[in-house]
């Protein structure tokens, strides 16, 4: 009988195991430098200075660019496991000082394994040159890295310029899905880390930023108040949010505060990748007029 | 000898038993009735010592029964309670077995293996040894428990049997209406069992029993409980008069005769 | 029966070491445990990660398992009920909440990021939130605390300690949350030398202590009253069990954090298959806990490897259909 339940339980193992592709593919043979680079916007930016081939492990929140999909992931970058990350033979982890939980980092410093963060921060447009910068020269490639500044320079200009065409200042309200807390929350005009890029996007893109304003990243949207008060003209719902609701406006309009604000009633809700808005990055020039012709649409 | 002083127990305010002074003399079947609340059950627990009484004292040969310590209280005083609640699947060789384990230590001795085997063939629950005691029937749970108590009380040099000499010091078991899910014929055996083991020299024995002819037939003393306070206490001729039974228990009671020997009563 | 549960483990121990997000060899384990010897070459870095992370966690997972089996059978022995485990005297929520507590205010306070401050948070939690119990549960007339208060106290101290945690988490900020969302979870990735030492003297002395109560656990089955009548002291045997319970849960729940079931189910099966003698239960439930935790730490870090699984989930997935299965065949009576 007991055996009966290991096969079975082997079988659902093997199954579950092939059908997560993302955990199963076998690691490429890289060059001499091996790293695990545990933060969306560091490897969004790697991929720019075409960098890849020197990363063999990403965390769970990494989807930009979608190539990402064929490195192997080493889980949530709050959960990760010190022996998962040490199975891939890193010559160097890379993160941004968000990694979790505190005694797997301290495991990976007892092993001596060599920790990597970047002191720039991709806070603004500056930041974020500075930064693209910093990783340019540890990558050696401090010339792809100079392509990369000129262009978001280049790119926010026009974006800039685009975006006075547009003569309406919509009220933009940003909903978001927090996976780890499992509930939707509305974006707030806190700066920095999560969600703080968010409301200069948005200031970029023409718009006003409508939510919390207590100065927090994020807020849970438990009271309907917090909209209510706030009555964007426009909502952006972030691509796995929205995706999670099926795209139903009625779905989306019953969370709370949503029914009642202007967006619903004119059916301006619209559907925004995370990674378009939520941080600054190399393609956050051309963003602005993503983000622009999505809130000014009518 | 059991003794009871101007006992008195309450809890908070309601005073459950008052002012109780009786004895028991060992060899002897005590029997002890009362109407609903008269506080039959608590004078059984105190003078039983899971309860301690406020006023008063319960003595032992003697003795103040109040500072004895636990476990060496229970090598020689035992409890057969209406029904015990098992939660678990114990078969009926473990319940009979926890009769002795107030006298071993870790696990039981060959003495206590052949203690257990006498006490479950004289009550004839043997083909029961390996069964789940949740399976059992009221009337076979009763046999159960009762080869535990008395497995409880063994003595190795006597047993069920009376003796002469009573050096040895007294057995004390108490019955807290142990009848109540039993049919008749099982509570008249049950009886009969009991009054066997009352016999013994250095066994008091003291139940608490709810059916007055069953009392009248097995019982050496009785003590009527009323209100928490001792009404009358003797022999069965002496305590079960109409009066008494009337004001007590409220029913007019008539005598018959039977060729039995003995006080059988019916009642209005 | 015990010798098979003993085989087992040992078993399932040696699986445990040998696989996972790397898989050593024996040939590559009998090296790593020979450079421990003086004179021998220093170890390579796979041969640390053996030694310094595999190894200890194989036996975390075996302390932990044993120590929530021998929490689930002196739960359900003393409250005489099957649905009972550690948890619910208030032990896992208030070790949950004195690590909620560490996560929000650790960085405020600036408390040492010491590899033992979260777990001395959790013990305290978790000794706090007991007493509490305790201290509730006792009737006004009576020194003894019944079971049925103890149960109900139980089930409201619980309440009370989880809606902080809530609270906690909704001031939190978002990765705070997320660590207090992914503690309760439970992970065994935490396991170090030390933690072992920690955990398996609370987890040895705890069963010891609790070996020699199991002949006075045993007369409990049939009654506080009847166990009094045996020569059972019920009261002190509540508070002795009552604190053993409550030290080798607090102290392995303060390392890997919240792992629910295993208490839960290690007895039930354990009742079904060898009856409910509380000498043999305390020893094979530590032994079936041991297996049980570390079949599903090892499939925890297969399963989707390079990456973990927490653990909490693993061993509801394992030990429901298992207990559902044998719960069917056996028409379990209670």
């Amino acid at each position: 009988m007991k055996k009966r339940i290991l096969v079975v339980g082997s079988l659902i193992a093997a199954l579950t195991a092939y059908g997560c592709s993302r955990f199963r593919n076998a690691p490429t043979n890289t060059g001499p430098q091996r790293y695990v680079v545990i933060s969306p916007i560091y490897n969004e930016i790697i991929w720019a200075l075409g960098a890849q081939d020197e990363v063999v492990g990403v965390d769970l929140s990494t989807t930009y660019p979608p190539d990402v999909k064929n490195k192997q992931t080493v889980g949530y970058h709050r959960a990760l496991s010190a022996e998962g990350i040490l199975s891939l033979h890193p010559t160097a982890v890379i993160h941004d000082n968000n990694i979790g939980p505190p005694q797997v980092v301290q495991q990976l410093q007892q092993l001596n394994i060599p920790m990597k963060t970047f002191s720039a921060k991709n806070s603004d447009f500056d930041g974020t040159k500075a930064l693209i910068r910093e990783m340019a020269v540890y990558f050696h490639r401090e010339a792809r890295g100079e392509e990369l500044c000129k262009t978001l320079d280049d790119q926010k200009a026009a974006s800039l310029e685009k975006v006075k065409q547009y003569t309406d200042h919509p009220r933009v309200a940003v909903i978001h899905f927090g996976r780890a807390s499992n509930v939707y929350m509305v974006v707030g005009k806190g700066g920095g880390g999560d969600g703080g890029g968010v409301s200069k996007m948005i200031e970029y893109a023409g718009g006003e930023m409508a939510g919390d304003s207590s100065g927090r990243g994020m807020q849970r949207m438990e009271s309907p108040e917090i909209l209510a008060q706030a009555n964007p003209d426009v909502i952006l719902m972030t691509d796995y949010g929205y995706d999670r609701l099926n795209g139903s406006l009625d779905q989306i309009k019953a969370l709370p505060g949503v029914a009642t604000s202007n967006a619903a009633k004119n059916g301006r809700i619209y559907r925004i990748e995370e990674n378009v808005l939520n941080y600054f990055g190399p393609r956050s020039g051309e963003n602005i007029e993503k983000v622009a012709r999505t809130i000014h649409q009518k | 000898m059991l003794q009871a002083n101007n006992v008195t127990f309450s809890i908070g305010h309601k005073r459950l038993i008052e002012d109780i002074t009786v004895s028991f003399a060992p060899g002897k079947l005590h029997l002890i009735i009362g109407p609903n609340g008269a506080g039959k059950s608590t004078l059984i627990k105190v003078l039983a010592r899971l309860l301690r009484p406020q006023d008063g004292s319960v003595q032992y040969e003697g003795v103040n029964v109040s500072d004895a310590r636990e476990a060496e209280l229970a090598k020689h005083r035992a409890v057969l309670s209406q029904a015990i609640e098992v939660a678990f699947p114990l078969t009926v060789r473990e319940v009979v077995m926890m009769g002795r384990y107030p006298h071993f230590g870790g696990r039981p001795g060959p003495a206590d293996e052949k203690i257990v085997d006498e006490v479950m063939s004289h009550f004839d629950v043997t083909e029961f040894s390996a069964r789940d005691y949740q399976t059992l029937s009221g009337g076979e749970r009763q046999r159960v428990n009762f080869a535990r108590v008395l497995a409880q009380l063994w003595r190795e040099d006597g047993g069920t049997r009376s003796e002469n000499g009573s050096s040895t010091p007294c057995r004390y078991l108490f019955l807290d209406e142990p009848l109540t899910f039993l049919d008749i014929r099982h509570q008249i055996d049950f009886m009969k069992k009991v009054r066997a083991f009352a016999n013994a020299s250095d066994v008091v024995t003291v139940g608490v029993v709810h059916d007055l002819n069953l009392a009248a037939r097995f019982a050496d003393q009785i003590v009527l409980l009323n209100h928490g306070r001792f009404v009358a206490g003797g022999s069965p001729a002496d305590v079960l008069s109409a009066d008494l039974i009337r004001d007590a228990f409220g029913v007019e009671p008539s005598f018959v005769s039977t060729q039995h020997p003995g006080l059988h009563l019916i009642f209005e | 029966m015990l010798i098979a549960l003993t085989v087992l483990t040992l078993l399932v121990l040696a699986a445990s070491i040998r696989y996972g997000a790397i898989d050593f060899s024996v040939a590559q384990i009998s090296r790593a445990l020979a450079s421990l010897f003086p004179g021998q070459p220093e170890p390579t870095l796979d041969q640390r990660i053996f030694l310094e992370l595999r190894f200890p966690r194989a036996i975390m997972c075996l302390l932990v398992g044993a120590s929530l089996g021998v929490g689930g059978t002196l739960m359900q022995a003393l409250f005489r009920n099957p649905i009972v485990e550690p948890g619910l005297v208030g032990t896992s929520s208030g070790a949950a909440f004195g690590s909620a507590l560490f996560f929000v205010l650790g960085g405020v306070l600036h408390i040492g990021t010491s590899l033992f401050a979260l777990p001395v948070a959790a013990c305290i939690g978790g000794v706090l939130s007991t007493y509490l119990v305790f201290l509730l549960a006792r009737a006004k007339e009576d020194s003894r605390a019944s079971i049925v208060m103890l149960l109900l106290t139980g089930l409201a101290v619980n309440a009370l300690f989880m809606s902080a945690i809530g609270f906690l988490q909704y001031i939190a900020r978002d990765p705070q949350a997320r660590s207090i969302t992914f503690w309760s979870l439970g992970t065994l990735s935490g396991a170090s030398w030390k933690a072992v030492e920690i955990v398996s003297i609370s987890t040895i002395a705890g069963a010891l202590v609790a070996l020699r109560y199991a002949k006075q656990l045993n007369a409990l089955m049939i009654g506080e009253e009847e166990a009094t009548y045996l020569g059972v002291n019920v009261n002190r045997l509540k508070w002795i069990i009552l604190s053993v319970n409550v030290v080798i849960v607090a102290v392995a729940t303060a390392f890997t954090g919240v792992i629910s079931f295993v208490g839960l189910i290690v007895p039930h099966i354990l009742r079904m298959i060898g009856g409910a003698d509380n000498r043999y239960l305390i020893v094979a439930s530590a032994l079936t806990g041991a297996t049980l935790l570390t079949l599903a730490d090892l499939l925890a870090r297969m399963v989707v490897r390079p990456a973990e699984l927490p653990i909490g989930i693993v061993t509801s997935a394992v030990g429901v259909p298992v207990f559902i299965f044998l719960l069917r065949r056996r028409r379990y009576v209670f």
